[in-house]
């Protein structure tokens, strides 16, 4: 889960992280209120998640109230990679000589978490230059870790010793909240030598929540991902017309490419997860029915952990109330008595998925 | 790393639950010896005829098994691991998904200490035809003996690419699922290593997907090491968005890293042949023979 920047920095304050003083804003004239409260000149922030905000014109710095007014209804208005803001952040702005780089992040390859740390920072992580990589133990980081980090960065002995108690900070906040990355970029080093988090990039183990209640209503719920993700699978809106539903994420993403290629767009990701039963199946297919914009609902099932007869069972009862066209290609475990459950019902079975996709795109 | 032989006998974590029940008979059908049941406080029943213990080092003392397949839940499946390895399990297969991180670095850590192999977790396990033996929750009729090693990091596809290559006459020597999760107890590049020195292996099909970079990783191995078997990959995922956690926790891309367009180059990079759809990974080892 990626917090937003604005809880992201709530929790770095929750761990003594200084950053610049900041009010959340929810409409425009809360917007302008805020900035009442600020020390111009104000940065507005929109948060949202995609990417590139930036470059997108999704931050604005503003010194009086009637450009705040409206930058805020600009950014309010303005989607970024398809996403627009519910919130904005309205944040006092730092002045700063230069940008460093600093995160905790999750190195699959190395199977271990690790450091991040550069001297040039507020590029990509991948395009920074001069990088520092240190694997952090896994009970955590001690003084001495930290320090040698910004020794390697060969920071001045005031920003080493500020940079390190940062560091420290950011990592048990990372292994405490079990985050998959807390990122600072930029980390400010202002006028004064003062290093300041300008942006803070948090994203949160989903497999941990259990461990981690306080996350639990960090997210403004979208009602659909809200029922997929209570049912216990996988979905993702896709913004197409075909509903895309299977069991296991790696059959639905290869079933996804087969409907792309074909010439289809994908509504959504449906991955029903390991051993999904006649009610969670009943469930996704009412859900992607409701899914506004789909016309055609394709389903890939190939039986292991998940019995293609409680699939079968599934859609016969949710086809039974009605329901979008359904093409379905069921194999695997119990196969063939899952195809003769669906006898006499309006699915369209297919042996393969290819002959599905092709029908499903077609609308045949 | 360890693969499953013939008549072995294997214990099962989490035996009396709903899965843990039907994967029992299922592996008692296709002719792996499931020895024993481990789950706290069941000990002095049976499931399929099998006895269930309390602990795993009880089981190991009765039935001398030194292999388990895990079902336990997420939120116990660090416990469980732990109590496996601690007590001298060498082969432990977690099937359970949605472990956090943190749990499966930890149990990664403990094997390599205790030279034991994982394998998962979030996968299917791992099936080797010609010794009648699987481990995991794979459907059996997809699978048939023969010279074709598979791992993949998604289960389904797994069953869905050997099927496609049993029915064109090609069985598997070995099928695993590596897993579904960012850390993967034993990784791409350890199988790969392991099949190039098993005589029962003569081509390896590599199945991969979006995020992170194992493939990459893989890729940059098999160029370095000059890898004496043909390789064929599949990498799902070619349409995939970007910042969504497709399904499987390890399968997201975050702005250009992690995208299947990257590994697909990388493998081609390295000399390996890329299917473009699960469906021509059997021509693609046809070419290969």
């Amino acid at each position: 889960m990626r917090l937003f920047e604005y809880q992201a920095k709530e929790l770095f304050k929750e761990y003594g992280l200084s950053v610049p003083k900041s009010i959340r804003a929810d409409t425009v004239d809360g917007a302008v209120e805020a900035f009442g409260k600020l020390a111009p000149p104000v940065a507005i922030k929109s948060q949202v998640l995609a990417g590139g905000r930036g470059k997108a014109g999704g931050i604005a710095i503003v010194s009086d109230a009637a450009s705040v007014r409206s930058e805020a209804e600009r950014i309010f208005g303005l989607s970024i990679g398809g996403e627009k803001p519910g919130v904005l952040l309205l944040e006092e702005a730092y002045p700063h000589d230069s940008e460093m780089y600093l995160s905790v992040t999750l190195d699959r390859g190395e199977r271990s978490f690790v450091v991040i740390a550069a001297k040039a920072g507020g590029v990509e992580v991948e395009s920074l230059s001069g990088k520092v990589i240190r694997k952090i133990p896994i009970d955590g980081i001690d003084e001495k870790f930290a320090a040698g980090v910004a020794e390697d960065l060969k920071l001045p002995p005031r920003q080493a010793e500020q940079h390190a108690r940062i560091l420290l900070s950011l990592e048990r906040l990372a292994r405490e909240k079990e985050c998959e990355l807390a990122e600072i970029n930029p980390l400010a080093v202002g006028k004064d030598g003062t290093l300041v988090p300008l942006d803070a990039k948090v994203i949160v183990d989903d497999n941990a929540l259990f461990r981690h209640p306080e996350f639990a209503k960090l997210h403004p719920e979208d009602e659909l991902e809200g029922e997929a993700s209570r049912q216990g699978f996988a979905f993702v809106r896709l913004g197409g017309d075909i509903a895309v539903v299977g069991n296991g994420a790696g059959l639905v993403l290869s079933t996804l490419d087969l409907v792309g290629d074909a010439g289809g767009t994908p509504a959504c990701f449906l991955d029903l997860g390991g051993g999904a039963q006649q009610d969670r199946v009943e469930a996704a297919l009412r859900l992607v029915n409701r899914l506004p914009g789909v016309r055609r609902i394709l389903v890939n099932i190939y039986g292991g952990i998940t019995r293609s007869t409680d699939v079968a069972a599934g859609i016969r009862a949710v086809l039974a109330e009605g329901g979008k066209p359904l093409y379905a290609r069921v194999s695997g475990a119990d196969e063939e008595e899952a195809r003769k459950l669906l006898v006499g019902t309006r699915a369209k079975l297919y042996r393969t998925a290819p002959e599905a996709v092709e029908a499903v795109v077609k609308g045949q | 790393m360890i693969i499953p032989g013939r008549g072995e006998p294997v214990m099962v974590q989490g035996m009396t639950g709903t899965y843990g029940r039907l994967h029992t008979k299922l592996m008692l059908q296709y002719g792996t010896k499931v020895a024993a049941g481990v789950t706290p406080g069941k000990g002095g029943q049976a499931v399929e005829g099998v006895p269930v213990y309390d602990t795993v080092a009880e089981a190991m003392e009765k039935t001398g098994a030194r292999a388990s397949v895990c079902f336990v839940p997420a939120e116990y499946t660090y416990s469980a691991g732990k109590e496996a390895l601690d007590a001298g399990v060498t082969l432990l297969v977690l099937i359970t998904e949605h472990v956090p991180v943190r749990d499966e670095l930890r149990l990664v850590q403990l094997a390599q200490t205790r030279g034991a192999t994982i394998i998962g977790p979030n996968c299917p396990g791992i099936i080797v035809p010609s010794q009648k033996v699987k481990m995991g929750i794979m459907p059996a009729p997809s699978f048939s003996p023969g010279k074709v090693a598979l791992f993949s990091r998604s289960g389904t596809l797994t069953y869905e690419i050997a099927g496609q290559l049993t029915a064109a006459g090609y069985g598997q020597s070995v099928a695993v699922g590596v897993g579904g999760d960012p850390i993967n107890g034993s990784t791409p590049i350890e199988w790969m290593d392991f099949l190039q020195n098993d005589p029962g292996t003569d081509v390896v099909v590599a199945v991969g997907e979006i995020g992170g970079d194992a493939e990459e990783r893989l890729a940059r191995h098999i160029k370095k090491s000059g890898y004496g078997k043909p390789i064929v990959s599949y990498v799902a995922g070619r349409h995939a968005p970007k910042e969504k956690k497709m399904g499987h926790a390890g399968a997201i891309i975050y702005g250009d890293f992690g995208t299947a367009d990257s590994k697909i180059r990388a493998f081609t990079d390295a000399g390996v042949k890329v299917a473009r759809t699960p469906m021509e990974v059997p021509s693609l080892v046809r070419q290969s023979l």
